[in-house]
């Protein structure tokens, strides 16, 4: 049975948003999903804030799924399909930047899908869902990285297959109500960038780069401040990491900002970006269209202007060489 | 304050909205059972335009386990990040301690308090001979 016969369309079957998933004003008055209509996108996002790049996370849903065939089918017909719309037929302005999506349930494919599209000139960084049977540091994913190491490409991992499918939830067992699913999920973001660390995967391949999509960046200070102390002690039983786990940030790990925690006290606010070097890690992103979408203009405090700019372009422009 | 034209009563029926331009402002009205209210279409968190949300009930404060569905088509809902506002009176669900006047005048004053305003902006609307009248 081709697999195009097979497909559903699957997504998460539960902890979905009470109220409403995505902004009611990105429905396309045409019909079809939120954020399919690239004209009303541009119309409410680039457009509207004059953004210059769009770097697209689609969401396929793919490593719910058992059959590891099965889900990388589904990510290469998506890469496909993204290739021939968004990052052609749609961006006669160049505003669309693509990520490729890939399965992790079997990193041997993962990496040829990868192969397959990091020639593409608009494919700026691999995707994966943060919901996994296993951390993200280890040897099972190496293929992966091998992959995105050997064609520069960062890898983006994004929340919302977490407790689906063959994925773990990363509490003690499933809450019963979405507000604390989806308030966990910065969870499994801790512990894979934990395992990241602990692992030696930045060791093991100096050029990975990964970027934190969606999973919160207060928590990083505090986990760095237990990291750090406890490697001091402990090093011994991970020597391959050679110097402070928060001093790998910088040259591997850039998180992006939305949903950005937002301390009633802007002086508070301030005082975190100081503490999680926001001004090195931090990428601005709206998660246009869904409910929780940051305004650029509105989601943040007046920041100081270098840290502003950085947030908003310099690190991202950077990071991912958006302007050759 | 400046009295505005904005429409037929007849063309908003019980239940329905309609989005006006007024003294520069975008502002929904909304016929909720034969009354007419007005609030700025712009929520307070984000600047969204929270007059196109959803105009349904709220599960009132209640014992934990216990939902008690209240305020029916009273209750207007940001399509955004899905923050809850009464109509008739322009304050949020989730802190309705401040009259709408009071934390209007709050914010304007920038007395410390939090950059987040839960209330809307709301106009005083009459029916005149058939005609919507708003107050801004």
């Amino acid at each position: 049975m081709p697999w195009r016969d097979r497909y559903k369309g699957e997504r998460r079957s539960f902890f979905l948003n009470p109220v409403h998933g995505s902004r009611l004003d990105s429905m396309p008055a045409g019909g079809g999903l939120a954020g399919s209509d690239p004209d009303l996108l541009r119309e409410q996002l680039i457009d509207a804030y004059d953004v210059s790049y769009a770097i697209l996370v689609a969401r396929t849903f793919c490593n719910i799924h058992p059959d590891p065939d099965y889900a990388a089918a589904i990510a290469s017909a998506h890469n496909a399909w993204l290739a021939e719309t968004w990052l052609s037929d749609y961006n006669h302005d160049g505003a669309f930047r693509g990520s490729i999506t890939i399965a992790q349930q079997d990193p041997d494919q993962a990496a040829r899908e990868i192969e397959k599209w990091a020639g593409h000139p608009q494919m700026v960084q691999v995707t994966m869902d943060s919901g996994a049977r296993m951390p993200f540091g280890q040897r099972f994913y190496y293929p992966i990285y091998e992959a995105c190491e050997r064609h520069g490409l960062p890898l983006a991992i994004h929340p919302g297959t977490e407790g689906m499918g063959i994925n773990h939830q990363p509490t003690p067992g499933y809450p019963t109500h979405y507000i604390e699913w989806h308030c966990s999920m910065s969870l499994s973001f801790q512990a894979h960038l934990v395992s990241f660390l602990t692992e030696g995967v930045f060791e093991r391949f100096p050029g990975m780069r990964i970027v934190l999509l969606e999973g919160g960046v207060a928590w990083l200070a505090p986990l760095m401040w237990r990291l750090d102390p406890y490697w001091k002690a402990l090093r011994s039983e991970i020597p391959w990491v050679r110097k402070p786990p928060s001093e790998y940030l910088r040259d591997h790990v850039r998180l992006a900002t939305q949903p950005l925690e937002r301390p009633a006290d802007d002086r508070q606010f301030l005082a975190l970006m100081e503490m999680i070097d926001a001004e090195h890690l931090l990428m601005f992103s709206s998660d246009y269209p869904h409910w929780d979408f940051d305004s650029p203009t509105r989601a943040f405090p007046k920041l100081p202007d270098a840290l502003r700019e950085a947030i908003f372009s310099g690190n991202a422009r950077s990071f991912y060489k958006l302007d050759g | 304050m400046t009295s505005y034209v904005v429409g037929r009563a007849s063309e908003i029926v019980p239940g329905g909205r309609k989005l006006v331009d007024v003294g520069g402002r975008s502002v929904g009205v909304f016929n909720i059972e034969g009354r007419f209210y007005a609030l700025r279409n712009a929520c307070p968190h984000q600047g969204a335009p929270l007059c196109l949300g959803s105009v349904k009930g709220t599960a009132e404060e209640s014992k934990p386990g216990e939902y008690v569905w209240g305020r029916e088509g009273m209750i207007l809902r940001c399509p955004w990040h899905g923050w809850e506002f009464d109509l008739t009176t322009g304050r949020s669900v989730f802190n309705p301690h401040r009259t709408r006047v009071r934390s209007y005048r709050m914010s304007v004053e920038s007395d410390g308090e939090s950059p987040v305003d839960p209330s809307v902006e709301t106009y005083d609307v009459t029916v005149d001979d058939g005609l919507v009248v708003v107050e801004v």
